[in-house]
């Protein structure tokens, strides 16, 4: 008797991948993904909407001018956020807290800059130094759009509180729900780049972190107001938000025994 | 073992191919002497380290910062050069028959490697030091000295690793086998390791002391050295 089936064996449909931010699909796949980002407005659409298209561009040659745009737009939101940040002290710091965010921003990222190229680099990613600087300025552009949406209710808080420690941990909450984001769009673009390991990443988004802290301490005040631009005297963050803390504390006690 | 024919002209994009440890590209640079690419990892070593070196004096004063700024990668340079002919006669001894020219090639390309990462971390570096009260009203304690000799300490552990880590992957593609590759890169590691102490020790200050003047030596450079130093610090640890 012959056991071999006539009949093939059938063939289980393919299932489409799902997409998840994990998923290795290539960049381009889908044609949505290979239209031109020739506007501020397309820019921000696309990251908000279609990262993957913003991963793709930023690998076709003309990759500059999307850059250029993310910067723009990351220096006017962060420009915008400052004022409504500089409104909880008014007089100076309306002009003095945009300046000093919109520069913060940009130093941190050109500090973080060549440390996040090479440790794209040791993980076996493909990605050039041009990508890197796209990835990194979607970051800061998706940040800084976040933090407008997040721009209304920190002014809302700022006109009803005088607690500078409040503020100050009202902005830093934001900033990090917004950093957070930002962070997720640079590793899936990282991902993207035939990185083996996400080790060298990781590393990297701890320096970052402590790099954008510790630039709040070395530019205060920020929200608060004092004498100089900047301070006289060198802090570590740690030692800066304790302080800060502990004057917040006793005006706290005096106030309650009045 | 065969490997693609080597390009004669050297890119800087191609720091970035060392980084990312593509042993078939690196192995056949090795094997093939181009004075452009030596040029270029000679450039690439001088300015990372020159430039990890100023952040790191600038904190005792911009005149350490530029003395550091020469003394880092001389020492590199130095170390590479001294151990260059041992080196070449350890390899062949110890099972991976290369050529002083290629044997030469592959430490020069690990320094390179720690030199390009020190080199990224150079900003990091001057942004601390610029956060961190000035060194010479200070004494040599408190938590920001600890936590700048902290960092030092992770940056140029993580810079030399690596730079090994890809050493050994390049040996091991020469060699094809990686117990060789071991053999070779301790040996190596351990005559680099006692040639850069003693340097380290003659081109001492880096960090500097604000109770000393700054200046390009000390005068006792050459006085003593490196493994008198810590056998003299253990014994008075144990004394006490």
């Amino acid at each position: 008797m012959n056991e071999q089936n006539p009949v093939p064996p059938q063939i289980p449909p393919r299932i489409p991948p799902i997409a998840t931010p994990g998923d290795y699909r290539q960049l381009g796949d889908d044609p949505a993904e290979r239209v031109a980002i020739t506007n501020v407005v397309a820019a921000i659409d696309a990251i908000l909407r279609h990262p993957r298209r913003v991963m793709f561009q930023l690998r076709q040659p003309d990759a500059g001018k999307l850059i250029a745009m993310m910067l723009l737009v990351s220096v006017v939101c962060s420009l915008i956020y400052g004022v409504v940040a500089g409104t909880f002290s008014g007089g100076d710091q309306l002009w003095a807290a945009p300046a000093k965010i919109a520069a913060g921003l940009m130093i941190s990222a050109l500090i973080c800059l060549p440390s996040l190229y090479i440790f794209t680099c040791l993980s076996g990613s493909q990605a050039r130094l041009v990508e890197v600087c796209g990835l990194l300025a979607g970051l800061l552009m998706l940040m800084t759009i976040l933090l407008i949406g997040f721009a209304p209710v920190a002014w809302i808080f700022s006109q009803s509180t005088d607690s500078l420690a409040w503020m100050g941990t009202l902005h830093l909450i934001f900033w990090f729900i917004a950093t957070i984001f930002g962070l997720r769009f640079l590793e899936t673009g990282f991902s993207h780049s035939n990185a083996r390991s996400h080790a060298g990443f990781h590393t990297w988004v701890v320096i970052f972190l402590l790099v954008a802290v510790q630039m709040t301490t070395a530019l205060r005040p920020i929200i608060g107001t004092a004498d100089t631009f900047l301070p006289k005297e060198k802090q570590f963050f740690v030692s800066h938000w304790g302080d800060c803390l502990k004057t917040t504390d006793k005006d706290s006690k005096s106030r309650t025994r009045e | 073992m065969h490997t693609q024919p080597a390009k004669l002209k050297a890119h800087p994009a191609e720091i970035a191919t060392l980084l990312r440890g593509e042993t078939e590209t690196i192995s056949a640079w090795s094997e093939c002497w181009s004075a452009q690419r030596f040029a270029l990892h000679i450039a690439v070593i001088v300015l990372g380290a020159g430039l990890y070196g100023a952040a790191m004096g600038w904190w005792r004063d911009p005149q350490q910062a530029l003395y550091v700024a020469i003394k880092f990668p001389l020492i590199i340079l130095l170390t590479t050069m001294g151990n260059a002919l041992i080196n070449a006669m350890l390899a062949p001894l110890l099972g991976l028959n290369i050529p002083f020219r290629q044997s030469f090639s592959a430490i020069l390309m690990s320094f390179t490697v720690a030199a390009a990462i020190l080199g990224a971390f150079s900003p990091i570096i001057a942004f601390m030091v610029w956060n961190a009260p000035g060194l010479a009203s200070k004494s040599l304690s408190g938590p920001a000295y600890n936590f700048i000799l902290l960092a030092h300490v992770l940056v140029i552990a993580f810079a030399g690793m690596t730079g090994n880590v890809r050493l050994f992957q390049t040996l091991a593609r020469l060699g094809g086998s990686k117990a060789v590759a071991f053999r070779v890169l301790v040996a190596w590691l351990a005559g680099n390791l006692f040639l850069g102490s003693q340097l380290s020790w003659i081109l001492r200050p880096f960090i500097g002391s604000p109770t000393l003047p700054v200046e390009f030596l000390r005068q006792a450079a050459f006085h003593g050295n490196f493994f008198e130093a810590v056998f003299h610090s253990l014994q008075e640890i144990f004394n006490n």
